[in-house]
């Protein structure tokens, strides 16, 4: 059954084309990686999917279980179960890690009609995820994202995913800034994840966070479109001859 | 007198023709100066130095149509707190004896109208090494004119709570005796009224004033601050915050290091939406001689519409050499890439901006029923 469906998605910045007619559908219970050059449109993909505003969709539909979501507020987005991890995760002092998670998860408890966890359960359970990604209980007391290093924003992103379980994650640049330690415990985030009713989207510069987390599917996006997909294999072809190879 | 509105002659006017009727409440209110500062320096007029952004006029046409009242005194306090309204013949004697000389009518125009039509006072005394249980409560005073006195004697520990309550003119006199610790905190509703007040703190050696006030708009509401530091290790922290959706805020503070080795705090934290308009004018002296005084001051606002406007001035007078003090003011927005993060989430947008606008006032409020006062949950 296809979770994610994209169907020749044009989009625009400012009136510069950036993806021009996007094609991609994800199955539940499959990790795909969207992998490009810088410039390729990677991030618009990811952020356009996440309901940021400063984009344009001139042409085609989005469909998340078969439901359109380019109409919807980011809220409303997240609420039926997608995730975006920020490539650059904010910093909101004065609001702390947990007051905001708890937020989150009753805010989407709530669309869903749904009891939110009591505050002792949810505390028990953000102190858990915390441990399995290696952050300190401390993490949760501070403001959000403040004065955290690249690589603990990343984790950040992970507990979210780890606490929210949504249907559709999309993963953007989660990889980078990563040292190789903390590559491997974003990995196994991400692997503890993955489930036969989710889908996971990784976008990606690099192949490396594909030894740790192996895909289902690659897809090679270039100017602003797919221009060739296939299996983990992929990877290691742009790997060993760079973007440049899929020119000639 | 020199006002220069209709409404200002007119309630000049008024003033002048009360007399010796007025002198029926307390009548041992010194009343003669309040009458000499009006007859010196008239009623203030819109854009002069202290009234720069703020229109005193709509102000006298309501306290023109303000009666006396009827004194339906409504405060509460716990065990040894002493409260004694202006008509019992002990408030005199209290007054007397503690009522300073930072009061001064001439400076405070609107304060020597409040005395010359005065309604209702009260005066509450804690005895010296009084630690009060609880917070004693004014919830409302019955008259447009008022005036408090607190006293809180050496080594005494007291809260004193403002409620929202209607007035035309508050004056709140604060005496803070050696050792003694002081919590004063305010809270100011929306109001389609004019709404004027002025706290007058002192604070004597290793005393300690804390003001929290926390306000929305009014069509009008103004409130000065004056605090003065009288004595080596005193100390003086004015917090306040606001959010405004519309009406008018005019905070004017002055903290004052008479002698040295004192130490002064102010924190603003105010958001300012719709077609509010707010002003602050936080000021430190340092007075000559005041050596080891150490003073800051940080202003921060947050506009959250394009229609509101901020008017935000620290001013420092320091006349000692040896003294610390720091000061900065900003104007911001909200930052729309966390009001994304947190809707990316599934937190709705209003509550996202509700998430932040606490987050942002947070500095400035002490207690949960404060934050709930501002419309922000717990």
């Amino acid at each position: 059954m296809t979770l994610l469906a994209v169907e020749n998605l044009h989009v625009e910045v400012d009136g510069k084309p950036i993806l021009n007619g996007l094609s991609l559908a994800v199955p539940a219970g499959q990790v795909h990686a969207v992998m490009g050059p810088n410039g390729s449109g990677k991030s618009t993909f990811a952020n356009v999917l996440a309901g940021r505003p400063d984009y344009t969709v001139t042409a085609g539909s989005v469909a998340m279980d078969g439901e359109q979501l380019l109409d919807l507020a980011p809220e409303e987005r997240a609420r039926k179960g997608l995730f975006l991890a920020f490539q650059y995760p904010v910093e909101i002092p004065g609001v702390s890690n947990m007051e905001f998670l708890k937020a989150a998860t009753d805010a989407q408890a709530k669309a869903a009609g749904q009891q939110a966890p009591s505050a002792v359960e949810f505390i028990g359970r953000a102190r858990q995820a915390a441990a399995d990604l290696r952050l300190s209980a401390d993490f949760l007391k501070r403001g959000v994202n403040e004065g955290f290093s690249g690589g603990e924003k990343k984790r950040n992103e992970i507990l979210q995913l780890l606490l929210l379980r949504p249907r559709l994650a999309i993963l953007d640049e989660t990889d980078s800034g990563l040292d190789i330690d903390a590559l491997k415990v974003v990995a196994a985030g991400i692997n503890a994840f993955r489930a036969a009713h989710n889908a996971v989207v990784l976008v990606t510069h690099y192949q490396r966070l594909l030894d740790h987390v192996v895909p289902d599917r690659i897809h090679v996006l270039a100017g602003g479109g797919i221009v060739r997909s296939g299996d983990k294999s992929l990877a290691h072809a742009l790997e060993a001859k760079g973007y440049g190879w899929l020119d000639s | 007198m020199a006002g220069s509105t209709a409404e200002a002659t007119a309630l000049a006017r008024r003033l002048s023709e009360r007399g010796e009727d007025a002198a029926r409440y307390a009548p041992w209110f010194d009343r003669g100066r309040c009458r000499e500062a009006l007859a010196g320096n008239g009623l203030p007029r819109f854009h002069a130095e202290a009234w720069r952004h703020t229109n005193p006029r709509p102000w006298y046409a309501a306290a023109l149509g303000a009666n006396g009242g009827g004194a339906d005194v409504r405060v509460q306090a716990p065990p040894g707190v002493d409260v004694a309204t202006f008509d019992e013949p002990r408030a005199a004697d209290l007054f007397a004896r503690h009522s300073g000389d930072i009061l001064d009518p001439a400076e405070h125009p609107l304060a020597a109208v409040n005395g010359l039509l005065l309604g209702a006072g009260v005066v509450v005394h804690a005895p010296a090494g009084l630690q009060a249980a609880t917070p004693v409560r004014i919830d409302g005073l019955g008259a447009a004119f008022q005036h408090v006195l607190v006293v809180a004697q050496p080594g005494a520990a007291l809260t004193v709570l403002e409620t929202p309550s209607a007035f035309a003119h508050r004056v709140v006199e604060c005496v803070v005796a050696a050792g003694a610790r002081l919590t004063h905190l305010r809270r100011q509703d929306a109001s389609g009224g004019c709404e004027c007040s002025l706290v007058a703190a002192t604070v004597a050696e290793g005393g300690r004033y804390e003001l929290a006030q926390l306000s929305k708009g009014a069509a009008l509401r103004r409130n000065d601050l004056v605090a003065r530091i009288d004595g080596p290790n005193a100390g003086a922290h004015i917090r306040a915050a606001w959010r405004l959706d519309d009406g008018h805020l005019d905070n004017q503070v002055r903290i004052s290091h008479a002698e040295g080795g004192g130490t002064s705090r102010q924190t603003y934290r105010g958001v300012a939406g719709g077609r509010s308009r707010a002003v602050l004018n936080g000021a430190i002296h340092i007075a000559p001689g005041a050596d080891g005084s150490d003073a800051s001051l940080t202003a921060k606002n947050l506009l959250t519409s394009a229609t509101a406007q901020v008017f935000a001035k620290p001013a420092l007078e320091i006349n000692a050499s040896d003294v610390k003090c720091a000061h900065g003011a900003t104007v911001g927005a909200l930052d729309e890439e966390a009001v994304l993060y947190l809707r990316s989430r599934g937190i709705g947008e209003s509550d996202a901006r509700d998430l932040l606008v606490r987050a942002f006032l947070a500095e400035a409020i002490v207690d949960e029923e404060g934050a709930r006062s501002l419309g922000l949950s717990g």
